[in-house]
Parts: C-alpha cells; sequence; structure tokens
C-alpha cells in the first residue's frame, strides 16, 4: 500500500509518462537492478555434501566478500565477487551500470578451495590496485592459502602471495591493509577464525598462547615483503579466537590507527590501542562495558559528528516474534555466562552493538535505544551517507541458508542421534540438515540524522528477504551518490542504483598520498559545514569479507562546505577553502610541515573533581540468587544496597557516614573531623552483620539531641533477616533497641524522615519495594509517626501500596511545610500535598506507570519553578525493542500449584506476548511443556495463548507505559506533563540523582546503571554519568574529571569538609569512589 | 510396524470370531510390556531427568497393580492401599460380572501413564489404537472393563497428584552462586543447572522420610595432599587416565559406556550441542525386571507385582538418594581435576548434572536388586539387552546382585563419582531394597508362587 502511494507521488513530481506505470516496479532509494541490465551474473554457489557442511565446517554459511575498485584505470570502479567454492569474479564497470565479465582473461578464478574476503590494494604501489582474497586452508580437505593478484596493466593478473610473504595457510576471513607503524607504507592485519575444539571454552588466557591457522597476525612491511609481528606487537592468537571482522580506525585520536576485532562465540572483542611504538594494548575491558556475542561485521564512522569514530558491531538477535521464540537466545546462557566470566571472559549479549566513542576514551552502548539491535542474523555493518543529507546512514546485509540454533532443530536432532556412532551420527546429521529452518532475511537500512536512526526497510531498500553477506558501498555510475553491492549466498549478486534525484550536495575526495601509499590509507579528512563537521578517514576493508573504494563520500543537503581538512597518514593537515562540490576532489599530498593534534586544552581545565582516597571500602553482594527462587522475574530486588545515612553523630559540625552493607558484611561508620574520616566499630552491627542493609536514616528517636539510626533490611536467604531495626545512640556507642518499631519484613528501599506533622519530631516515611519470594506480590509503605518518647506507631490514615523505589519530602506548593513524593515500579509517581499531617494525593497525568527509581527537586527548564525530575529505566533496555504499547506484568497461580508466578507480555505491533521463552516458562510452570510439545508450537502464540484466557483473566496485571526519564513540569504548583530528557539521559536506568554546587551554580548529578537484570536482558551500563544545568546544558561527568561510572550507582552524596566537598559515589558490588572538589 | 501386525491378528480374531459367540480380550505379560515400551520411548522423547523417570514409572504400575489384584477371586495378592503413604482404600465397585481384570488393569495403566509426560497424545494415540481393536473383540467386556479401569486410574491420580510433585516445579532453583569450594557447580559441556533439587520433598513410598536411610557423610572436603578426600579424587584422575590408556575396546570403558544411562548427554557437533537422548537408571532395571518375567515366564500378575514393587524401590531410592545428594551437595570431580590438576582433563562418561554424593545408580541398582532377588531369586543368570537400542552390546550377569555391583562401579570407571558416592550408595541401595521387601506385603500368606 505504501508503496503505491510513493509511486504515485513520484511519478507526479517528475511527470512521467504511462510506461513507466507499466513497469509496477516500486521505487526504492536503492533499487536492485536485474542481470539483464548489468551483466552481473555472479552467484556465490556454495554446494554440501557429507564432507561439506555446517556440520563439518561452522562458517559454512558465512558467505563470501565483494570489493570494489578502479582496476584499469579508466576512472569507472570494477567490481570483483568472491566465490567461497568456484570461481571468483572480476568485472570491468563499462559506464551506465554495465558491466563486462574479464574474469577468464584476467586470471582471477582463485586457486584455494575455500574463498572468503577480498581487498583491493596497490601493494607494489605502481599505481595498478592488486587484489588480494583470503582463504581458508588446512581445515577439513581444503586447500591453498590467501591469494594475492598482482595487476599487470594489461588486464591478466598474476598470483604472487609468495612474493611478498603474504601466501598464509590460515582459516582467514579478511585481510585490513593499513600502515600501524607509521613508516608509509602498508601493513596489514589479517583476522583468523578459531573452530570448537575441546580446548577452545577454556580459560580466556588461552588467548595469549598462539595457534597456528587460527590467531590473527600482524604483519609488517619490509620493503615490499611481509613478516608476521604479532607477538611483538601484542596480537593475541589463540584456539579461542573467532574472528569474523575488524574495523580499523583511529578511535582515539591520536594520530595512530586502532584495531577493533569482532570474535564470534565466547571469545571477547578485541580492541587493540596503538602505542605508537610498533605495539598495541589489547584495552576491551578499559573502554567498552557491553559487547555482542556472535560477533560478525563491523564498521566505523563518526556518525554524532563530534570528530571521533564510533563503532557498530553486528550479532544474530531477530526481531520477529516467531523466531525469538524458535531460536536459541541469551536466556538460555545464564549457567553459561556464569561459568565463562570464571574462566576470565566479558559478559557478552546476542544483540548488535552501537558504541559511541566519547573523547577516545571510552565507549557508551545504544543499540537498544536506536532500535538497530535485533536485525536477525547480520553479516556487514556499513555507514554511508545514502541520501547525502550529511547524515551517516546504516545498512546492513542479513541472512542465513541455514538456521543452526533452531531449538526444535536441536531437539529432533536429539530424537535421532542414539544408538549411533560417532562417524554414523554425523552421517545422519548431515542426512538431516534439510530439516533445519531457512533464515532468509531482508537487508536492512537504516536513515542517520546525526542523532537517530530510523528503519528505511521496505522503502529505502525492498524488503523481500535475501542471504547476502559481503557489501559494499561505491558510487558505480558516478552521479554523485553512493550504490550498493552485495555477494548473496547461493543467488545471483545485487547491485542497486542509488536513484536519489534531488539529494544535496556532495564532494568524493581522492586522495593522492606518498609513493609508498598512493592511495593515502588512513588518511582522515574533515568536511565543515555551518551545521557540522563530517570527520571520515579511508580505509577500504570495511563491513564484512570486503572492502570499499579508495575514496571518501561526504553528503552536504543543501550547505555548502566552508573548508576542508585533510590529515594525511603521517598526521601532516592541509586545509582546502571553499571545495568545489558535486564533483570528485583529486588532492595531492603536499607536505605543509604543519602537524594535526586534537587538542584536549578545554578539557583540562573542566577538571573539576580530583580522585581521592577519603574512605577505603568495596560493597561485596552476598550469593543470593533471585533468578533460581523465582525463575520468571525479570530482575533481582536483592541487590539494592549499599544503604547510606549521613549525619554530624559527634556535633563536631560535620557529618560522619554510615554505610550499609550486603548480608553477611556488617554496616560501617565512618566519622568526619573536617579532613578525614576514621572508621568507628560498633558491636551491634558486627553481631547483625547476617542482615543485608537497603537503607538507612540518622533520625533523632529518644529526643536527647544526639542521632540515633534506622537500618531497614533487603532479601534474605534466612528470612529471620528480613525486619527493620533500630538503633539508639549512647554517647558515640549504638545500642540495638527490640520493639520500638513495627516489624516490617518487606525488602526495603527507602526511608526518609521529616515532621511531616509538625509536632517538633522527625517521622518516618518507611518506603517498601517487594516481598521476597513472591515478585507479583506489592508490598504497603506506611509512615512512621514519632511519638517524642523513642516510640513509633504508623500513622493510620496513610498507606500505599506499591513497589516504592525512593521518596523525598520537598514543599511542593510552596507552603513552607514539605509534601511527600514517591517512585514506584510497576505505578505511577505518587505526589501527597501535606497538610498538618493529613496527606493527599496530587492529580498528575494519566500514562504514567513507570520503572521510577528515583526523584530530584530541581527547575530544569529554567522557568523559576522547581520541577520533579524522575529517574526511570530509560530506553537503552530490551523492554525498548517491543514497546509498541504498555508492558504488562501478570501476577497469578498459573499453574494452581499454590506459588503465585510473574509472567511479563510485551507489545509488538499491537500483540501482547510473553517475554519469556518456552523453556523459561516451561521450568517455572509444568503446564506449559504439556501445553506445548515443541518450541514451534509456543513460538509467535500470544500471551492468552500460552497462559490460557481464563488464566490471564484472573491474574493481576500491573503495567509501565513509559520507559523514558524525565520531568513532571511545574506549572504554578500543578504537575500536568510530563516531558522526557535528552537521550543522554535515556542510555540506562537512573538509580540516583542528586544536587551539586558547581562554580555556585545548582546543578544535578545523575548516576545510573543495572546489572539486576536476568540473561534476558544483560547488563545496563551506558548512564556513565551526567551533570545537568538545566534542560539544554548538559555534560558526562567524565567531562570534569570523574572517571566513567560502569557501576549500578547507588548514591552520589557530597560531604562538605573543612576546605572541599568530597563526592561519595557509593555502588552496589563495587569499591566505594571518592573525588574532592571547592 | 509391530502394531499394524497386532492389528491385523486382533482383526483377524474378530472376523472369526464374529459369527460365533464373543471371544474374551486377551491381555497377557507381552501386553502389558508393549504398553511399558510406548510409555519408554515418550519419556525418552520428551526428556525426563532420573528421577521423574522413576516416578513416571510407579505410579502405572501400581494403578495395574490395584486393578488386576481387587478381582474378588484373586486370592494371591494383597492390595497396596494401607501399605503405600496415604494410599488410602479404593471405593471400587464393579458394575458387572463381565469385567476382565486383566484388561482393566492395561486400562488403568495407560491412563494414568499418559497424566505423567508431555507428549501424553502418544500415548493416548497407542491406546485408541488398542481401544479399537478391543471394542471389535468385544464391546461390552470392553466398555465394562474400561469403566472399571479407569475407575481404578482416578483414584491412583488422585493420591498421585498429593506427592508435592506439582508444588516442587516452581520451588527454587539449585543457586548456582554458590561459591563454597566443596559445593557443586555445573559440569561441561553444557552446564545445566542441577536437576530436582528439591526430590527430597516428594512424598516417599515406603519411606518414612527421606532422610531414613541417609547415608553416612562423605569423606570431608579437602585439597590436602593427605587428605581421604583428595586421595579419592586423584585416584578418580589415575584411574581414568589408566583406562583412557587401554583403549577404548577396555573393559572397564565397555562397563562404564553400558551403564552410562544418562538422558543429558550433550553432543557437540560443529555448531550444534544437543542431548543424545538415553534412557534412565531406572529404566535400565525397568528393562532387567522385564527380562526376568521373560525368563520366568511369568503370568499377568506376577509380571505386574514384579514390575510394581521393583518400580517402588527404585522411586524411593531416587528420593532418598537426592535427599542426600542436596544435603551433601558435593562437587564433581571433573570441576576439581579441571580446576586444581589437569585442565584438559575430560571424564569417560558425561558428567551428569546434579551433585555427586551419592551415586544415584549406585543406590537405586542396589535396592531394585534387592527387590528383583527377592521376587525372581539369588543366582539368576540372565543376558541384559536393555542397552541394545542406544547401539550397546549385550551383556551376561550370574545375578542381580552381580550387575548392580557392576553399575555401581561403572561409574568410577567414568569417571563422574569418587569412591566412597559407590560404596555408600550400595549400601544405601541395599538397606532400601531390604526395606521394600520387609515393608511390603504382596503375596497372600497362605500363597506359594
Amino acid at each position: 500500500m505504501r508503496f503505491i502511494n510513493t509511486t504515485f507521488a513520484f511519478l507526479i513530481l517528475i511527470g512521467c509518462t504511462p510506461d513507466a506505470i507499466k513497469k509496477e516496479k516500486p521505487y526504492f532509494l536503492l533499487n536492485e537492478l536485474q542481470t539483464e541490465q548489468t551483466g552481473i551474473d555472479f552467484q556465490n554457489l556454495v554446494f554440501e555434501d557429507e564432507e561439506h557442511s555446517i556440520i563439518n565446517y561452522i562458517y559454512y554459511y558465512n558467505g563470501a566478500g565483494v570489493a570494489t575498485g578502479d582496476i584499469n584505470g579508466d576512472g569507472l570502479p570494477d567490481l570483483f565477487f568472491v566465490a567461497n567454492s568456484g570461481e571468483n569474479k572480476l568485472y570491468v564497470n563499462e559506464g551506465n551500470f554495465k558491466f563486462k565479465d574479464v574474469s577468464e582473461q584476467a586470471q582471477i578464478t582463485g586457486n584455494s578451495s575455500w574463498q572468503t574476503g577480498v581487498s583491493m590494494v596497490d601493494i607494489n604501489q605502481d599505481g595498478l590496485l592488486d587484489i588480494y582474497v583470503c582463504a581458508v586452508s588446512g581445515l577439513l580437505d581444503f586447500k591453498g592459502h590467501n591469494e594475492l593478484y598482482i595487476n599487470n596493466g594489461d588486464g591478466t593478473f598474476t598470483e604472487s602471495a609468495k612474493a611478498y610473504g603474504l601466501a598464509i595457510e590460515a582459516y582467514s576471513t579478511q585481510a585490513y591493509f593499513f600502515d600501524y607503524d607509521k613508516d608509509g607504507d602498508l601493513d596489514v592485519y589479517i583476522v583468523n577464525h578459531a573452530v570448537h575444539t575441546n580446548l577452545s571454552h577454556g580459560k580466556a588466557s588461552l588467548r595469549e598462547k598462539r595457534v597456528d591457522f587460527v590467531g590473527d597476525m600482524l604483519l609488517r612491511n619490509d620493503d615490499g615483503y611481509f613478516n608476521d609481528v604479532s607477538e611483538e606487537a601484542n596480537i593475541y592468537g589463540g584456539i579461542n579466537g573467532y574472528g569474523l571482522s575488524a574495523t580499523l580506525a583511529d578511535f582515539n585520536n591520536d594520530g595512530w590507527d586502532d584495531i577493533y576485532v569482532c570474535n564470534d562465540f565466547h571469545e571477547d572483542d578485541y580492541y587493540y590501542i596503538n602505542n605508537q611504538d610498533g605495539t598495541f594494548t589489547e584495552s576491551l575491558n578499559e573502554s567498552f562495558s557491553t559487547i555482542s556475542r556472535f560477533s560478525m561485521g563491523s564498521d566505523a564512522a563518526d556518525i554524532n559528528g563530534d570528530g571521533f569514530q564510533d563503532l557498530i558491531s553486528l550479532d544474530m538477535l531477530p526481531e520477529e516474534e516467531y523466531l525469538l521464540k524458535s531460536t536459541e537466545g541469551d536466556d538460555a546462557m545464564f549457567n553459561m555466562q556464569a561459568h565463562l566470566k570464571k574462566m576470565g571472559y566479558k559478559d557478552q549479549y546476542s544483540r548488535n552493538m552501537l558504541q559511541i566513542n566519547r573523547n577516545g576514551e571510552f565507549f557508551t552502548e545504544e543499540a537498544l535505544l536506536q532500535e538497530i539491535a535485533d536485525t536477525d542474523w547480520s553479516w556487514a555493518a556499513l555507514f554511508a551517507d545514502f541520501n547525502n543529507d550529511m547524515h551517516q546512514d546504516l545498512f546492513i546485509s542479513n541472512g542465513i541458508y541455514r538456521r543452526p540454533n533452531s531449538l526444535d532443530f536441536k531437539k529432533y536432532v536429539s530424537s535421532a542421534f542414539r544408538g549411533k556412532s560417532e562417524a554414523e551420527g554425523l552421517k545422519w546429521l548431515y542426512n538431516s540438515i534439510d530439516k533445519m529452518p531457512s533464515g532468509n532475511v531482508a537487508n536492512k537500512i537504516y536513515k542517520g540524522n546525526s542523532v537517530n536512526f530510523l528503519d528505511k526497510t521496505g522503502n529505502w531498500i525492498s524488503n523481500q528477504p535475501k542471504l547476502s553477506n559481503g557489501a559494499v558501498y561505491v558510487d558505480l555510475d558516478l552521479d554523485g551518490d553512493l550504490d550498493l553491492v552485495t555477494n548473496n549466498f547461493n543467488e545471483t549478486a545485487s547491485v542497486y542504483e542509488n536513484t536519489s534525484t534531488e539529494s544535496g550536495n556532495y564532494l568524493d575526495l581522492k586522495l593522492n598520498y606518498l609513493s609508498s601509499n598512493r592511495n593515502a590509507i588512513g588518511a582522515k579528512a574533515m568536511v565543515y559545514s555551518q551545521e557540522k563537521t563530517q570527520l571520515k578517514q579511508l580505509f577500504t576493508a570495511r563491513g564484512f569479507l570486503s572492502s570499499v573504494e579508495a575514496k571518501l563520500h561526504f553528503g552536504l543537503g543543501n550547505t555548502t562546505a566552508d573548508s576542508l581538512q585533510i590529515i594525511w597518514p603521517n598526521n601532516e593537515r592541509q586545509v582546502v577553502l571553499n571545495p568545489e562540490l558535486n564533483t570528485t576532489l583529486e588532492i595531492d599530498y603536499k607536505s605543509t610541515g604543519e602537524m594535526y593534534a586534537s587538542t584536549d586544552e578545554k578539557r583540562d581545565t573542566n577538571l573539576i573533581f580530583k580522585e581521592t582516597n577519603a574512605i577505603a571500602y568495596t560493597h561485596q553482594e552476598d550469593d543470593y540468587n533471585d533468578f533460581a527462587e523465582e525463575k520468571l522475574i525479570p530482575y533481582k530486588v536483592s541487590t539494592l544496597g549499599p544503604a547510606l545515612a549521613i549525619g554530624d553523630i559527634t556535633a563536631n559540625g560535620f557529618v560522619d557516614v554510615l554505610i550499609g552493607n550486603a548480608a553477611g558484611k556488617p554496616a560501617e561508620l565512618y566519622l568526619n573531623s573536617g579532613t578525614k574520616f576514621t572508621k568507628s566499630n560498633q558491636y551491634v552491627f558486627t553481631e547483625d552483620s547476617h542482615f543485608e542493609d537497603n537503607a538507612a536514616v540518622f533520625i533523632d528517636i529518644d529526643q536527647d539531641g544526639d542521632l540515633d539510626l534506622y537500618l531497614a533490611s533487603g532479601a534474605n536467604k534466612n528470612a529471620r533477616y528480613l525486619a527493620d531495626r533500630l538503633y539508639i545512640n549512647h554517647q558515640g556507642v549504638f545500642d540495638k533497641t527490640e520493639n520500638l518499631i513495627p516489624e516490617n519484613s518487606a525488602i526495603t528501599s527507602s526511608l526518609i524522615a521529616y515532621d511531616y506533622d509538625q509536632d517538633g519530631d522527625d517521622d518516618l516515611f518507611v518506603g517498601n519495594y517487594a516481598t521476597q519470594g513472591n515478585f507479583g506480590e506489592t508490598p504497603i509503605s506506611y509512615i512512621l509517626i514519632n511519638h517524642g518518647d523513642g516510640s513509633f506507631s504508623k500513622d493510620p490514615n496513610f498507606k500505599l501500596q506499591s513497589r516504592v523505589t525512593d521518596a523525598k519530602w520537598i514543599d511542593l506548593n510552596s507552603d513552607g511545610i514539605k509534601d511527600l513524593v514517591v517512585t514506584t515500579e510497576w505505578d505511577r509517581p505518587y505526589l501527597f500535598l501535606n497538610n498538618q499531617g493529613q496527606l493527599t494525593a496530587v492529580e498528575i497525568p494519566e500514562q504514567l506507570n513507570g520503572l521510577w527509581q528515583t526523584l530530584a527537586f530541581f527547575d530544569v527548564d529554567t522557568d523559576g519553578q522547581k520541577d520533579i525530575v524522575l529517574g526511570n529505566y530509560g530506553l537503552n533496555t530490551k523492554f525498548n525493542l517491543n514497546f509498541d504499547d504498555s508492558l504488562l506484568m501478570y501476577h497469578s497461580d498459573f499453574d494452581n500449584n499454590g506459588v503465585e508466578e510473574t509472567v511479563l507480555a510485551y507489545n509488538h505491533n499491537g500483540s501482547y506476548y510473553p517475554l519469556n521463552t518456552k523453556d523459561e516458562l516451561a521450568g517455572q510452570m509444568n503446564v506449559i511443556s504439556k501445553r506445548f510439545k515443541d518450541h514451534n508450537s509456543m513460538a509467535g502464540q500470544l500471551v492468552e495463548d500460552v497462559l490460557t484466557k481464563e488464566a490471564i483473566q484472573k491474574a493481576k496485571v500491573y503495567r509501565v507505559d513509559v520507559l523514558a526519564s524525565g520531568y513532571l513540569k511545574n506549572n504554578n504548583g500543578t504537575f500536568s506533563s510530563f516531558i522526557p530528557l535528552d537521550k543522554e539521559f535515556q542510555l540506562a536506568p537512573i538509580n540516583t540523582i542528586s544536587e551539586i554546587k558547581l562554580n555556585s551554580t545548582n546543578q544535578l548529578l545523575f548516576g545510573g546503571n543495572s546489572y539486576k537484570m536476568n540473561t534476558y536482558h544483560g547488563a545496563y551500563n551506558s548512564l556513565k554519568g551526567l551533570l545537568l544545568k538545566n534542560d539544554k546544558e548538559f555534560d558526562l561527568l567524565s567531562e570534569f574529571g570523574l572517571k566513567p561510572l560502569h557501576e549500578q550507582v547507588k548514591h552520589l552524596q557530597v560531604i562538605p569538609m573543612k576546605n572541599e566537598n568530597i563526592l561519595l559515589i557509593l555502588s552496589n558490588n563495587q569499591a566505594l569512589k571518592t573525588y574532592s572538589f571547592k | 510396524m509391530k502394531l499394524h501386525r497386532i492389528t491385523y491378528f486382533l482383526f483377524t480374531l474378530c472376523l472369526l470370531a464374529c459369527n460365533k459367540e464373543k471371544q474374551p480380550i486377551s491381555v497377557e505379560r507381552s501386553d502389558y510390556h508393549a504398553a511399558m515400551d510406548v510409555l519408554t520411548e515418550v519419556m525418552i522423547h520428551d526428556i525426563f531427568s532420573p528421577p521423574v523417570a522413576s516416578r513416571i514409572y510407579v505410579y502405572p504400575n501400581i494403578a495395574a497393580y490395584e486393578t488386576l489384584n481387587s478381582n474378588p477371586k484373586n486370592s494371591t495378592y494383597h492390595s497396596l492401599t494401607g501399605q503405600l503413604t496415604n494410599f488410602e482404600a479404593l471405593h471400587l465397585v464393579p458394575n458387572s460380572s463381565e469385567v476382565n481384570y486383566n484388561l482393566a488393569a492395561l486400562i488403568a495403566y495407560l491412563d494414568v501413564a499418559k497424566e505423567l509426560v508431555f507428549s501424553g497424545e502418544m500415548i493416548l494415540h497407542y491406546r485408541d489404537s488398542l481401544y479399537t481393536n478391543w471394542e471389535k473383540i468385544n464391546k461390552s467386556e470392553f466398555e465394562y472393563s474400561k469403566d472399571y479401569g479407569l475407575e481404578v486410574s482416578k483414584q491412583v491420580i488422585d493420591w498421585m497428584q498429593k506427592d508435592a510433585y506439582a508444588e516442587t516445579r516452581t520451588m527454587q532453583d539449585y543457586n548456582i552462586f554458590n561459591n563454597t569450594p566443596s559445593a557443586w557447580k555445573p559440569t561441561p559441556p553444557a552446564y545445566m543447572k542441577g536437576i530436582e533439587p528439591n526430590w527430597n520433598k516428594l512424598r516417599p513410598f515406603t519411606l518414612d522420610s527421606a532422610s531414613q536411610f541417609q547415608p553416612q557423610a562423605h569423606p570431608e572436603f579437602s585439597m590436602k595432599l593427605e587428605s581421604l578426600f583428595y586421595k579419592e579424587l586423584i585416584s578418580v584422575y589415575n584411574e581414568v587416565n589408566r583406562i583412557r590408556e587401554h583403549g577404548n575396546e577396555s573393559e572397564e570403558i565397555a562397563i562404564a559406556r553400558f551403564w552410562d544411562c544418562n538422558p543429558f548427554v550433550s553432543v557437540n557437533k560443529g555448531h550444534f550441542m544437543f542431548a543424545e537422548k538415553k534412557i534412565t537408571p531406572g529404566a535400565h532395571w525397568v528393562g532387567i525386571c522385564k527380562i526376568a518375567a521373560n525368563l520366568t515366564e511369568a503370568d499377568l500378575r506376577k509380571t505386574v507385582f514384579a514390575h510394581t514393587k521393583t518400580s517402588i524401590a527404585i522411586a524411593d531410592a531416587f528420593i532418598s538418594c537426592w535427599d542426600e545428594k542436596y544435603r551433601s551437595n558435593l562437587v564433581r570431580p571433573e570441576t576439581l581435576i579441571v580446576e586444581f590438576i589437569d585442565p584438559d582433563w575430560t571424564p569417560i562418561l558425561q558428567t551428569p548434572p546434579f551433585p555427586e554424593y551419592t551415586s544415584g545408580h549406585s543406590v537405586v541398582s542396589s535396592a531394585a536388586a534387592e527387590v528383583l532377588t527377592d521376587i525372581f531369586g539369588d543366582k539368576f543368570t540372565f543376558l541384559d539387552n536393555t542397552e541394545l537400542p542406544y547401539g550397546l552390546p549385550v551383556r551376561e550377569f550370574e545375578s542381580f546382585e552381580h550387575a548392580a555391583s557392576e553399575a555401581a562401579i561403572s561409574r568410577m570407571y567414568g569417571g563422574i563419582h569418587y569412591q566412597s558416592a559407590v560404596y555408600e550408595g550400595k549400601i544405601q541401595g541395599v538397606a532400601i531394597g531390604k526395606w521394600v521387601n520387609n515393608q511390603l506385603e504382596f503375596i497372600k500368606k497362605n500363597n506359594h508362587l
């Protein structure tokens, strides 16, 4: 329907003849051309037999690459296609999308048994592009080696890999040419892949032991001969390195090129920082928090215009509901992940990762927020400006011939494998290979605007399912827009013509550098226009198994470029003012002697925070496992700590600090002298170390002028330790009391003291969060009225049944008396106006049920009135992928066995599906195994069909309507609109917001992240700490001297000292961090 | 194929009978065994863990036994009501003298069985083909017998459903975050979660409680070279290495494989890891009971009696063994050897996904052998072909005890148990078998078989 409309509109616009209508072809920005037109009939045909299939070789369906470049010097880019086991083909571009097959004459059809990636590179710097084809050799009966076809300049090529030291015999996937040591010539990084062996599941340190065939290689060009320098350059080459792609870029803008290597399966990806001395330092853990598990293709580009190149790595998470439930996903990885962690591997998640580069120091991942995380079985990622609007778009090639992770195939195999010998079994398995479901998937394309990506699949490109692997962008017809070519599996290769007619200005750059690197591989170019600065770096091997032209393409939209800056591989800069547009600019290197340096001057002046070690404390969680207790809950309720209370215990004018610990460890009290903290040992805390401390507050209970302590408890293996506790201060020694406070066995999240009845003593709001062992059961929160004699009773007129996460007493209506604001999960924020101890709920907008975590009272929109700032889960979680309507949680005894369960259901295209897989549901409810005999029969079923309508009708339902963090705007005391905060605030759950005065301006500190989630989610840790002045002025805390906060931050607390301030950053299961500032 | 032949046979029978008076429907030992085989097939298809499999075998047998022996003319066997925990007298009034108790017993068996598996429709499919034929042979006898059999099965199911199985489905998983060095950890290659950590909460059949036959504690965990525990650990390592040197044809490897009976074996082929389906230890002993019944040409009553008694012993053995497994929660040799001794080591058999002490196969085999000896006698020589369908050879045994001892030691050869688990497991199993023999009265005093 949409196609017809679009076509119609288009026809009217260009006033087309009725002849064109007859074609009835949908209009796409990237329109696939027919073989009859292009002459490109290449097919990567792959044949299977008993010895050769995905059963014997895990990467049998990975496909092959495509390379483009001007082979014959006629100015038109030609195309080279790799065939895995057939003959490679070279097509000469004759213009106007006509190509001539010159393969036979060229002698490039290939001699190796199994070929993979391809790069065009002028290896001998004779001005003619040569071709380097990777091969898998030494596996099965695969013979041969990586081949180098030297361009003879007469239409023929001569295979000469040996002469260059490039006749590598290994399981190679792709070669990446670059000048890592800045000696002027091109070196190469070759990605090789591992195969499954008994040992490949061993410790992560296996990567340090180089293994032939499998280990990646760095080869240094020594006067035209390539020597293996992997060991001395600190390149890993272990048996566990399932390398499927690499991406080259100067990620940290230090002028030296770095390498990101995508590893499949359990091996971590590698992030090699160039040490500028011929060696690299692998720094994945320092710079990346979240990486893809089955990393496949990748690419880098500066997508947000901040001058730093961002990175995408692809994985295989499907979007389609049926596939999500019929193929194996992250949910099955709980035990395996725990094991791999012990072996030294990083937690990885099966989804695409978009890593935004933060000043070259670290990356924040946001593919879930961008909704580009689940593109199914994805191979090549390519960032390019397809519509010339000066923003990077994203193309992703897709499809797997057969899906080996089909759950029912696994079960089917299990049923039939028994009683067979190893050889018979393999034979049988091969004969059953057709039972594996096929996995044709449409290629995806996303339109970028430098902030977000918008799915244009079906609009910019056909959404017909295909099997596409290697891919390149290239302007084949020199009309100023990028066309697209893919190498397809068992299908004819695709050539997509970019049909945009009214797209914006563009600038193509062809750079000519020194004779040792004529094509200026590694050069950067910055195009400056009014709206944006674009940066690109010239590397040809990109995406997956493929290489693009040694040219840079910039779209400019309706703007022109003021200037252009080239940073040559030797880091000399060269500026071109007012470059000519809409043409290919050829720029020759001229030595200017002027070196480019990315300056950090601005940042040094901003380093407000200085790291200190004011209190040496580490929070360590106990081994309580919520997911063993209740298998279907979405996140833990047992890791809410540590608790924090501050108060001037010693009455010396400086606030002291109490940190409540996890079960098994005593709370710790630190006394503040004004210049330093000293730990005060308290016998009762040691005695009560079995309690998990979730919340703490200092409050003068007995009206004796000193501060007493209320400690609220969290989840515990032993139900004896669920109760809250009250400790009375006797001259600095705390004594436990009995029976002064009402029994509270709920998991408590918050304790907020205030004299709300204005009778001269502090009362206490007790916020309860969860009921241990019954996630869906909502506890009751209450206010304890202080009777002034050390005893408390619950305010009979106030009770709140909700999952309370945080609360604050704040004066909402400026009557001088504080009111109560409460945040909750699976419920809305609550505002209670306080009229002399009578609390009345205030109206707020509908549809505000969220996973609210915390709040602050602050004038965000600078209108002179303080707004209620609310921390939610944010938009960068897996919940965001299926959030076409509210998220639901059903609570009931679904299998009638006397125990209640919770089941989450998400909305995808208007229908509700269970979040959990069949195996997970059956693990909690036996009846599911009876209801659905196999995975396919449950896959794609609505939640009401899975649980039955009757059961759902009986269940209690909780909703989440909004995931974004934002603020309730204060409009003269009414709070009638909710306004989401900027994208930066949506990158992970916000757990704490606190006010800080910097440069005499009040600002807000934001901390967050979550390691509480089950394996369906994984960890959310992209919120690295933010500082907000107002809704338009905010920045990363790392800009001010703080290290990025990867941890699950619980408290950001400022403590005034005698001559400075201390910022405490208290996180779950992590060491306390302290910073000083003036 | 086999079914078709039976169908044809019955059909022919019916044709012959049609003109004459109605023939009685015959149900004999082979029919009972055929139904058991169907149940075993479904269990393999659905992949049940060994403890759950023991429960699936026992209840249909009890239903068949009770049906068969509620025949007022039966003077040989006692009802088990009042003998098994909370199994109260059944309310049964046969509505006709036409009830064929053999037939009703088989109907009750299948009706209970279908409740216990996931793929109940596979059993229904089998049942329906039998029903169709019985109906043709003798409709009224079939109808009366069916009503009667289903009445028994309904009451057995009622009792069965109160055994806390449903409740244990929702109970806690094993907590893999337990970092105590001696605590069980998930094992390669699939790192499955611990199977049935709450099995001791099930209602036992004859035991006072799950812990009635709590074995003595295993040697205290210690990685000190001189400790008994470490000696047992290193002897697993050395023994497996020694056996490996002898190669795949060695007697020890043959024994280990024969008694593997691990339905959770994961196979790694290229991209794939999947379960290699096998029968459970309980199923193996059900197979041995079958062999014994066939060798002695037992009639249906004795066949059902033997299976019922054996499966009760096996079910209680699993409850007792699993109680100890999660009490002592001992780490498997593979975990320790790979971590501390030899990172490349693998056992000969795949380590099954539950704690080590005591050896389930040792407990269950010993209990079953005690009961079978009581029924069929000592010195009972037999060829065990139970594992033939799973690609394993036939083995000959001189007695049930001989087979049980070999099953127990096979776990040492396989590298998945320490010596104490096998030794103490045998003691535990023998005690349970004797208890079942002493506790349950099957044969009425004045009868001798």
